[in-house]
């Protein structure tokens, strides 16, 4: 149930049409140029949405990130003064490793739980569509008010979680979690987990259901069991998905920086501190914008490559 | 042997529940406090009478929200540039995506692949220079400064997935319909659009919740009340260091209401779509 979408069945080969429809076809088109002439007129909003909003801030972003640019204020051309500061700057080296582990850490959190939710649903149950349902309110609502209810679990003297841990009585003493330099990463982490982890669920179920049940039911009859049919037929069947649902999810999980700013600001001591946080606190709390550039774009050569071969990727797939 | 099977089918079946509970409690939890905490007086949501259930549930706290805050007009502001930029979205969107599944022209491919790589731009590396020019604009505390820049990110993800479910209508009902005369924008609103609604759904839910759920660009592009959207309204229960959680857990759980709604109105077609890119190939 692929959604009927594929493009080689529904974006017809020329050749294959019969003559009699071609040659309407023929007669009714426009003149090529005419049609060229339509197809750039019915793009132009789209690429001025391109070029104004995405292509001319970012190559904007490049320029001001060779700036001395207070908020406000015209900027000063300094070269590469932002970058060289960056690099002797003890906090940008810890924002690359907790932006490493806050990321590889999430994003495998996130597939193997998405991956076991999704093995779970595609079993035969009833009332499946419901819990379906409710596993990925979480992915419905918006970001900020998850990190703001996570927030509020977490607070040590009236939070649900301390709350709950002394009256069942695992603890006596109050924990703080988002300020506790060895429990704060954890505790970021865990609510990125639970926030992104129906997106997997949603495309890794949607692959698991696509796969023909014969193939199983062949595996079955030749005594395979369910651990070789799952790495025999589910995974490499599933490895696309696989692929392009990590590394989209890495971009989004990388740049967003709600759950840091609102559980913890980057603390205790920089312990959560991330790129696209710091980005934001240079350019917004310091009033720095050039520096709040040059910090986003130091980050963006890891990224761009994974943009890239998403990309390809995503294209490829709906191409012709 | 095919004893051992079942058998093993019966074990996985029964860790399959089991793990299905616990993931449910962990998903839901944060949510009953959410509401939980909306129904509480202060007195047991701090200090050492903190209750894990409203003993004594009351509105208090929704009350206070509409008669002491700006809540109102955080909601009138998130619709107006929710709708704006969904309605925008779906009509630039069309357009363009029926150019490229349908006309033929020089820069088709690299359109199509700039459109891809833009959506792929995240807004945390977009937000600096976009503020500048915003501000060089006058755009700043503005519902069309920000509608503009929401744009940014839902017009190439709806051209995107658009293109694709146009390439999937069949040509010959097009072509019928060009047979009667119609132009191509004719055939485009008569033929090609009235099939495509799965996808129109898709990308009118994924503009629509986007733009709500926006949080970085409403929070930087926007001081003033009277522009404020309501997820960066929710921080200003934060007033230095003191948190207002029962009318701040009311707020959350009222705003998380619309992109719910709308996400279990369009379910069906959501979990298609957004999932179009990843299943196929």
């Amino acid at each position: 149930m692929t959604s009927g979408l594929d493009p080689a069945v529904l974006y017809p080969d020329e050749r294959a049409v019969p003559t009699p429809v071609l040659r309407a076809r023929r007669r009714l088109s426009l003149t090529r140029r005419h049609e060229a002439r339509l197809a750039y007129a019915l793009l132009l909003p789209a690429l001025l949405v391109i070029l104004g909003l995405v292509a001319y801030p970012f190559v904007s972003a490049v320029y001001l990130s060779l700036q001395n640019k207070p908020v406000g204020a015209p900027g000063r051309f300094v070269g590469l003064a932002n970058y060289a500061e960056l690099f002797r700057d003890e906090v940008f080296f810890q924002t690359v490793r907790n932006t490493i582990v806050y990321t590889a850490v999430g994003v495998s959190l996130k597939f193997v739980l998405g991956l076991t939710m999704a093995l779970i649903l595609d079993q035969e149950r009833r009332f499946n569509n419901v819990f379906r349902m409710l596993l990925f309110v979480p992915w419905a609502v918006p970001v900020v008010i998850a990190a703001l209810n996570w927030r509020w679990i977490f607070d040590d003297l009236s939070g649900f979680l301390n709350n709950f841990l002394i009256t069942v009585g695992l603890t006596r003493d109050i924990i703080s979690w988002l300020a506790d330099p060895r429990l704060a990463m954890g505790c970021v982490i865990a609510v990125v987990v639970w926030q992104g982890t129906p997106f997997y669920t949603m495309t890794f179920l949607a692959g698991l259901q696509a796969i023909p049940r014969e193939l199983y039911e062949a595996a079955e009859i030749d005594g395979a069991s369910v651990v070789r049919q799952f790495v025999h037929i589910t995974v490499p069947r599933l490895r696309t998905i696989f692929l392009t649902t990590v590394m989209l999810s890495t971009i989004w999980t990388a740049t967003n920086l709600q759950f840091v700013l609102i559980l913890t600001r980057g603390g205790p001591a920089n312990r959560t501190e991330i790129f696209p946080h710091l980005a934001y606190v240079t350019a917004l709390g310091a009033r720095r914008l050039g520096m709040g550039a040059a910090v986003s774009l130091a980050f963006f050569p890891l990224l761009v490559i994974l943009i890239i071969l998403l990309t390809r990727r995503m294209l490829s797939q709906t191409d012709d | 042997m095919p004893r051992t099977t079942s058998g093993t089918r019966l074990l996985f079946r029964w860790i399959g529940n089991g793990l299905l509970l616990v993931m449910l409690v962990w998903t839901l939890v944060p949510f009953y406090w959410m509401m939980a905490t909306s129904l509480k007086a202060d007195q047991e949501i701090y200090g050492f009478e903190a209750t894990l259930v409203p003993h004594h549930p009351t509105l208090a706290a929704y009350v206070r929200l509409f008669q002491q805050t700006p809540f109102m007009k955080y909601v009138r502001n998130s619709t107006i540039i929710a709708v704006s930029t969904t309605a925008v979205s779906l009509v630039f969107g069309c357009l363009g995506a029926y150019a490229l599944a349908r006309l033929r022209f020089r820069g088709r491919r690299l359109i199509a692949r700039g459109l891809v790589f833009t959506y792929l731009v995240p807004p945390s590396l977009l937000f600096i220079p976009l503020f500048a020019m915003m501000s060089a604009l006058s755009l700043v505390d503005t519902h069309q400064g920000l509608i503009l820049a929401y744009l940014g990110f839902t017009v190439p993800f709806c051209t995107w997935l658009l293109m694709g479910y146009f390439r999937s209508v069949p040509l010959e009902l097009e072509e019928a319909a060009l047979v009667d005369g119609c132009t191509r924008l004719g055939a485009l609103i008569r033929v090609v659009l009235p099939m495509s609604l799965p996808a129109l759904a898709v990308v009118a839910f994924f503009s629509f919740t986007q733009a709500w759920n926006e949080f970085l660009y409403a929070n930087v592009f926007v001081n003033s009340v009277e522009v404020r959207t309501i997820t960066t309204g929710l921080t200003l229960f934060i007033v230095e260091d003191v948190f207002f959680w029962g009318p701040m857990m009311g707020a959350a759980f009222l705003s998380a209401l619309p992109p719910l709604v709308v996400y279990l109105v369009f379910q069906r077609w959501v979990v298609k779509g957004l999932t179009l890119g990843a299943v196929k190939g």
